[in-house]
């Protein structure tokens, strides 16, 4: 057997730097090791070392480190070389409809299902499809054709239900994709695919990617913003959590920064009576003084965060207030986004402050509408879910677009998954209710990188089945990921051994087709 | 002894044994002058005729190949012959080969033409520069005896000469028939183009169809439907004749792409009879039917300059010269961004694609002086990112410096507009962002005459257009 080199004779001149480990570990090492830890770590090393030899040389390389490339907090300096190649959107704003709208109630018109109502969708169109716990047992599967007309509209000649009659004024400009499909079936590990590229909860979002691989475009501000709509009681409401902005196991200041949508958008922001800002300076300073003791002594990285979100924080107790004072803009918003915009907390409000994060150089904006989820009542619910959300968006584009931001910001619309064309619970002339369907939903996207116009993929007669370009939710994040200059296939971080990715481990492929 | 000679020997004493029988020399001359006459008694009609005609016909491709070398190699050997005899008794050969062959190739020619129903003026040039080629091949066969015995006569000279201008024309003529006839221009050098062959579709050279639908057409379509032939009535060449059509109607319904017989045939399956481009052409890419099908879902319109959901990226950037390198820089670059202050940020990994200059964490502090710090580093900076900041007026004056600026904003500053009109300095831009400032229609009237400043932004501004649409973007054609 192979003598390994840490068990040789000269035992007393091993150091940690004749290790087999990643360089980044050994620089990590030499500053942060105590004389007392080295010693320590060292006995533990050479305990692993003769371990391994038992073992065989290639157990160590099984050994999890997390050794991505460590990227200084703040100010800015990219150390991973990105964007990859000049990219044509700085920025983002993700409008998420979670609980997944109905994409045949929407965007997906099918004027055929008139002649179908209540009859059975034919088994070949669903194959082998799982189905929720919710339709399983039905007996039948009868079709529910959309309650509302469509219309044809804009230059384009798109078709879009009357549901959104703001949305249809900008169809030219949008870029919709109806072949959407994702792989799972419940709420929880769609929304994460759909956020993680992953079913399961532990890996970073894609505002946490970004953040991570483009930083900050200005400090006083975080990188990411999460912005909660106010929940409708009438609405079927599906949790979203902090799981959904997480950093995984990127570092946590990457993290989506969540601004309340009651009160004030951040809690404590001003500072206590008898408190001036060369007091809370000096209190940070302090603070900061005693988390880099701790890091000095720990070398655990989380303490870096620590004193990033801390001065973050501090910077933030200025930045937040202007960014969250409305008194400056001009009639025209109101015009554009509605009398609702002034209330904060609703989804025009959202989306206004989400038009001032993308000014003031936020990278990722994440907005959440909850209620989607019309599993019975679609005729009684829908309507208003639009009505609460259609004039936001339609507002949004268009003020971004008159500012010149639309240029290099993308839109992003998107839910979860979609919903079946087959009516959950009973079907009747006045209403319907649709379950949960993975394999065709309809999302749009606009801005910097895509092609404002088309219609890209399409469906079966029951908007059932992608019957031509299927865009899996990893090709939509890689797509995404190609408009903000990256490409999605060298973009990793290696944690666990492995070269972990948004879009991994099965290929992913950017949408050519709507690009820009 | 060398090879050519023993050729050449071989070669005259077949002669010498054909002398022997002119029988079979009347029979063949007999058989060739008729087949230059064929065109006489069966016109081209335009009608395609018996299979097995064009069977023949198809290899008319591969006999005709022949000939050229053998004519192309002709000279040459009578080059040689002067330095050597035995090349003289070569050429002769090559020369009755070369007419022997020319002949089976007109044949096979006329059975492709009238076998397939070929019709239309490259087809007949070609055809006659076929037969004119021919007769000067037997010419040269009838003057090259007394061009061997008195060497100074010149006719046999200038009979060769002819007969290689009219190969090169005929082979061209040859050539558009198969490849198209902007094979040769296509990929020209456009100063070299402008010269040599102009656009054939000149009444609006900036409209989507004459960059993006016409191409198509010259390449794909117009081989079969243009002045070469005419098949089944219809022309591509040109706007007027797509729009009129063919034996079978219309083939553009504007607004109805799927009513359009042009889109239904393109988009038949491969394998279909009625596919086009037919005859195992090259078909039409799904780009290029996505072109035709919104171009005409928007109304076919002749001069729209751009269709909606099409984007083609030539037409939104034209080249843009790289950036010098700033690594000389780098050390300074990495302090600013380490530093409180603007920084200089990449665009890219690409060095050559440029700096941006990032002020929005200090945009309240940044003034016309900071600015003027950074003017060394101007050439590098494609970018400059100053809404909301102190810059003003002289500020403007300073960026005039910045040549390789792209993208200018300056939404939300106390820019007054007064000295835009310097900006006409910087050919390379093409965004500028004036959104929320006190610019007058008066300051940014010289920006509109700027061709390249494609996006310019003037939202709640004084000088903001009139609301016409929902956006403030003023796009120019």
């Amino acid at each position: 057997m192979k003598q390994h080199a840490l068990c040789s004779d000269c035992e007393d001149k091993i150091t940690p730097m004749d290790l087999p480990i990643p360089d980044g570990l050994k620089e990590e090492w030499s500053v942060s090791e105590s004389r007392r830890q080295f010693l320590g770590r060292c006995g533990k090393v050479l305990g692993w070392a003769s371990l391994a030899t038992l073992f065989g040389e290639a157990s160590f390389r099984h050994l999890a480190f997390a050794s991505g490339p460590k990227p200084q907090p703040g100010f800015g300096e990219n150390t991973l070389g990105l964007p990859h190649f000049a990219p044509k959107a700085k920025r983002a704003i993700y409008l998420f409809m979670s609980g997944a709208p109905p994409q045949v109630d929407l965007f997906d018109y099918k004027p055929s299902l008139a002649l179908q109502f209540d009859k059975d969708m034919p088994a070949s169109v669903r194959g082998n499809q799982q189905l929720t716990g919710m339709t399983a047992g039905q007996a039948r599967f009868p079709v529910a054709p959309s309650h509302w007309p469509f219309s044809r509209l804009g230059q384009t000649g798109t078709w879009i239900s009357d549901l959104l009659p703001y949305t249809a004024r900008m169809v030219d400009d949008l870029t919709f994709i109806k072949s959407t499909n994702t792989d799972a079936i419940n709420h929880e590990p769609a929304i994460m695919l759909m956020n993680t590229g992953n079913m399961n909860a532990g890996k970073p979002c894609l505002g946490a990617w970004l953040a991570y691989g483009l930083g900050s475009m200005n400090d006083n501000l975080p990188t990411f913003v999460v912005l909660q709509t106010k929940t409708n009681p009438k609405e079927n409401n599906q949790p979203v959590s902090s799981r959904l902005w997480s950093s995984g196991f990127l570092s946590s200041e990457f993290s989506g920064v969540g601004l309340r949508s009651v009160g004030d958008p951040v809690l404590y922001l001003g500072d206590p009576p008898g408190v001036d800002r060369d007091t809370r300076r000096k209190m940070l300073d302090a603070v900061e003084e005693i988390n880099r003791q701790t890091l000095a002594e720990v070398g655990d990285p989380e303490t870096n965060s620590r004193i990033a979100q801390y001065e973050m924080a501090f910077r933030m107790q200025s930045s937040v207030p202007e960014l969250a004072d409305l008194s400056k803009e001009p009639e025209s918003t109101w015009e554009l986004y509605g009398p609702e915009a002034k209330e904060p907390g609703t989804f025009a409000y959202n989306c206004l402050l989400a038009r001032r994060l993308a000014e003031r150089g936020v990278r990722f904006t994440q907005i959440y509408k909850r209620g989607w989820d019309v599993h019975d009542n679609v005729v009684g619910m829908l309507p208003v879910l639009c009505q609460e959300t259609d004039r936001g968006c339609y507002a949004l584009v268009t003020d971004l677009k008159r500012r010149g931001l639309l240029d290099d910001t993308l839109v992003i619309w998107a839910g979860e998954f979609g919903r079946t064309v087959y009516s959950q619970g009973g079907l009747s002339q006045e209403n319907y209710g649709r379950d949960h369907h993975p394999r065709c939903f309809t999302t749009w996207m606009t801005g910097g990188g895509v092609r404002p116009g088309v219609t890209y993929g399409e469906t079966d007669d029951y908007s059932y089945n992608v019957v031509k370009d299927p865009v899996h939710v990893r090709d939509f994040n890689a797509t995404i990921l190609h408009c903000l200059g990256i490409d999605h296939n060298k973009f990793s971080y290696r944690f666990q051994g492995l070269d972990q990715k948004l879009t991994s481990p099965v290929p992913a492929f950017v949408v050519q087709g709507i690009l820009a | 002894m060398n090879v050519a000679a023993t050729v050449a020997r071989t070669a005259g004493d077949a002669l010498r044994r054909a002398r022997l029988i002119p029988r079979l020399w009347i029979g063949a001359g007999c058989v060739g002058i008729s087949i230059l006459l064929l065109p006489l008694f069966f016109p081209l009609d335009g009608k395609p005729h018996a299979d097995w005609l064009q069977f023949f016909g198809r290899f008319h491709p591969l006999v005709v190949h022949l000939p050229i070398g053998l004519i192309v190699i002709l000279p040459l050997v009578e080059f040689a012959g002067t330095r050597r005899q035995s090349f003289r008794e070569v050429a002769g050969f090559l020369l009755q080969i070369s007419l022997a062959t020319c002949v089976v190739s007109i044949l096979f020619g006329f059975l492709l033409a009238y076998g397939s129903g070929g019709i239309g003026t490259t087809v007949t040039r070609h055809m006659r520069g076929g037969i004119l080629l021919a007769i000067e091949l037997l010419l040269c066969l009838a003057v090259r005896p007394s061009w061997l015995r008195a060497q100074r006569s010149r006719l046999y000279a200038i009979l060769l000469t002819a007969v290689l201008m009219t190969l090169a024309w005929t082979a061209h003529q040859g050539g558009s028939l198969t490849h198209g006839s902007d094979y040769l221009t296509r990929y020209m050098p456009a100063t070299l183009k402008r010269v040599l062959a102009p656009s054939a579709v000149s009444s609006h050279p900036n409209s989507f169809f004459a960059r993006h639908i016409y191409p198509v057409l010259d390449t794909k379509c117009v081989a079969c439907h243009g002045t070469n032939k005419e098949q089944g009535g219809l022309r591509l060449d040109s706007y007027e004749s797509l729009m009129a059509g063919g034996k079978d109607g219309m083939v553009i319904a504007p607004r109805n792409p799927d009513g359009s017989l042009l889109l239904q045939k393109v988009t038949l399956p491969p394998t279909d009879h009625h596919f086009m481009p037919a005859e195992g052409r090259t078909p039409l890419t799904r780009e290029e039917i996505a072109r035709i099908r919104a171009w005409v879902l928007q109304g076919a319109s002749p001069d729209a300059a751009s269709v909606l959901g099409i984007f083609i990226a030539e037409d939104q950037e034209q080249a843009r010269p790289p950036v010098g390198d700033y690594s000389a820089f780098i050390v300074e670059i990495r302090q600013m961004q380490q530093s409180q202050g603007a920084k200089l940020v990449p665009v890219s990994a690409n060095p050559s694609d440029g700096l941006i200059l990032r002020t929005a964490d200090v945009a309240g502090t940044f003034d016309d002086a900071h600015l003027t710090k950074l003017q060394r580093f101007a050439p590098f900076i494609v970018e400059a990112e100053l809404a909301r900041t102190a810059v003003t007026d002289a500020g403007v004056e300073t960026l005039s410096q910045f040549k390789n600026l792209r993208a200018l904003h300056l939404d939300g500053t106390a820019v007054t507009g007064r000295t835009l009109g310097k900006l006409s300095s910087l050919s390379q831009l093409t965004y500028l962002n004036l959104s929320g400032t006190k610019v007058t229609s008066d300051a940014a009237a010289p920006l509109k005459l700027e061709p390249n400043l494609r996006h310019l932004y003037l939202f709640n501004t004084p000088a903001e257009p009139a609301p016409t649409a929902d956006s403030g973007v003023r796009s120019i054609q």
